[in-house]
């Protein structure tokens, strides 16, 4: 009987421990979630040390949060009147429901930062070049779409916070030229912020914006396949070029596995030597699972160590003093805050140069460095390249500069976002809202 | 020429085909676009002018302050001309506690980001003895409803 129930989970679950190079090669052809990995990977593409798996990272944050947020969906009512009870239910009348709320917050702004330090790894390795620029725009785009899932996000609760967000946020978007207004009446459904604007930024949350990230999610991976991996491996390709060619094997691996018999010689999209490859099952899925794993992990302990903020119940007549953004958006408040520009009668409004030039310029900057970075081709997925030094400290002190804003909005702002410093005694507010 | 025709035909046959799906795609976002608002009028009455003591009174529900000197009326708005929080009086100054925005008693702007003055409302005494303002309206710096004591 034991026996029995032994070859039945081997007969399973067999491609997620193969016990033999065949059974590796054949895993990922028989078995569908793996099919979507290449037979096999390149060494260099798993070590920990060049990528810290941050996008596996990311992607794992992104399951959570669909999980989670779908779970989040059976009790949450996208209505004006009843949202803020909806939360108060989870919070305080649902099982687990404070739990399922507080993954999805710290899983939220986990990924927001998870994905930055990704796409700083990707600079600072320098693998956006060739073919890899593309899944660098699309990695742009990937982490615009996180920080408005996080915005749209925070406004389901229709608490202060979520009121005032969304007036700021749309008064920024009624500064763009010519269209801002319009582009304000359709986000608002209206001139004011109603039971329209919450039901429109809630489908953006829970159907639009998810759908969109999978959809580029899908695309970023495939691309990853496509470009032959992650760049680690144009160091690898460089050394071999200068090193003598091996004879050709008559053993070849195709795409999909181990091609029988003495084949054509086959190529790998990746172009490097067998030993320099391992199987991706499960070399590469135990990974991913690990990986897995320890960001769910962390999750569930911040979770259960922190409670996901909750302000008071949406009023429309007073605004909290001060009222803050979340961290991640703070640094675009103090910009907001500090760019009106007046020369004699004429004003331009910070919320147009700080909320929508500013970072439309740095958006634009970003995307674009591919092709402007002219560099030699070594420099490729190598860490801190000494001919990319410059570059490099230019990313560097831009992330410092928003990091600075963000510790001043977040640490120094008090009543009326002035700057109080440590020590300093800061005004009560009367808190009637 | 009958090939001639015949391209012709397609043309049409697949234009219009793909000019309906275009037009239902142009149809789908124009219903984003609401005709109906069910949102409160941008005239409406506060109270009687009498109910109002000397100085600033805040006013929640239409987030404006009314200002009374004396048989003198005006109507500030309390929504910064920046990004649309709700400023503080202070007693001798409006104060944003969103991006501190600062104006003078009048609602022109101190320092901040705010770039124009705070609105000031038309205001007016309806028939039946109540402020009447229209949020609408922005009005000249030295608009004063006097209101005679008969009056009110």
């Amino acid at each position: 009987m034991g026996d029995k129930i032994k070859a039945l989970w081997r007969k399973t679950l067999w491609a997620w421990s193969p016990e033999s190079e065949r059974e590796s090669s054949e895993s990922i052809v028989k078995n569908f979630w793996l099919h979507w990995f290449p037979a096999k990977v390149a060494r260099a593409s798993m070590d920990w040390n060049y990528s810290f798996w941050l996008g596996t990272a990311s992607a794992s944050l992104l399951m959570i949060l669909t999980v989670t947020g779908v779970m989040l969906m059976f009790y949450y009512v996208p209505s004006t009147e009843r949202a803020y009870g909806s939360i108060k239910d989870l919070e305080y009348a649902v099982s687990f429901g404070r739990l399922l709320r507080n993954q999805h917050r710290w899983a939220a702004e986990g990924m927001v930062a998870v994905v930055y330090i990704h796409m700083a790894r990707v600079f600072f390795t320098g693998a956006y070049r060739g073919t890899r620029a593309i899944n660098w725009v699309v990695g742009v785009i990937l982490f615009l779409a996180t920080l408005l899932l996080s915005f749209t996000g925070y406004l389901l609760p229709w608490d202060q916070l979520a009121f005032w967000a969304i007036t700021v946020g749309t008064s920024i978007a009624k500064q763009a030229p010519v269209v801002g207004p319009t582009i304000q009446f359709i986000l608002l459904g209206g001139h004011e912020i109603g039971q329209q604007t919450l039901l429109r930024f809630y489908v953006l949350h829970v159907f639009f914006l998810p759908v969109f990230v999978l959809v580029l999610f899908a695309y970023h991976m495939w691309r990853v396949r496509k470009d032959g991996g992650l760049a680690a491996i144009e160091g690898v390709r460089h050394e071999r070029a200068m090193a003598p060619k091996a004879t050709p094997k008559t053993k070849s691996y195709s795409l999909f596995g181990i091609t029988p018999g003495t084949s054509v010689q086959v190529m790998s999209s990746t172009g490097l030597e067998e030993s320099d490859q391992v199987f991706s099952s499960p070399n590469m899925s135990r990974r991913i699972a690990l990986v897995f794993l320890v960001v769910f992990n962390i999750t569930l302990l911040a979770a259960l160590l922190f409670n996901a903020p909750l302000e008071g119940l949406a009023n429309p007549s007073v605004t909290p003093n001060p009222a803050k953004a979340p961290w991640y958006f703070v640094w675009l408040q103090e910009l907001v805050a500090s760019t009106t520009v007046r020369m004699g009668g004429f004003t331009v409004s910070g919320a147009l140069l700080g909320g929508i030039l500013l970072p439309g310029f740095l958006l634009a900057v970003l995307s674009l460095w591919p092709f402007i970075d002219r560099s030699s081709l070594r420099t490729e997925g190598r860490w801190l390249a000494p001919e990319r030094r410059r570059q490099n400290v230019t990313f560097a002190l831009a992330t410092l500069a928003i990091i600075v804003l963000i510790v001043v909005g977040v640490y120094l702002r008090g009543p009326y976002w002035r700057i109080y410093w440590p020590g300093q005694p800061r005004p009560e507010m009367p808190r009637l809202y | 020429m009958d090939s001639d025709r015949r391209k012709i035909l397609r043309f049409i046959g697949k234009g219009s085909v793909l000019a309906a799906f275009l037009g239902q795609i142009g149809a789908a976002g124009r219903a984003f676009y609401p005709n109906v608002l069910y949102e409160p009028p941008s005239r409406f009455k506060l109270k009687r002018p009498n109910d109002y003591p000397d100085g600033y009174t805040f006013v929640e529900a239409h987030r404006l302050f009314v200002i009374r000197q004396k048989e003198a009326f005006h109507v500030i708005s309390a929504i910064c001309t920046h990004l649309g929080c709700t400023v503080q009086w202070k007693d001798t100054e409006f104060d944003c506690p969103c991006h501190g925005s600062r104006f003078l008693p009048d609602g022109t702007v101190i320092s901040g980001p705010a770039p124009r003055p705070l609105d000031w409302f038309a205001t007016t005494v309806s028939p039946d003895g109540f402020l009447e303002v229209d949020s609408a309206s922005d009005v000249a710096r030295d608009f004063r409803l006097l209101v005679g004591k008969g009056k009110a």
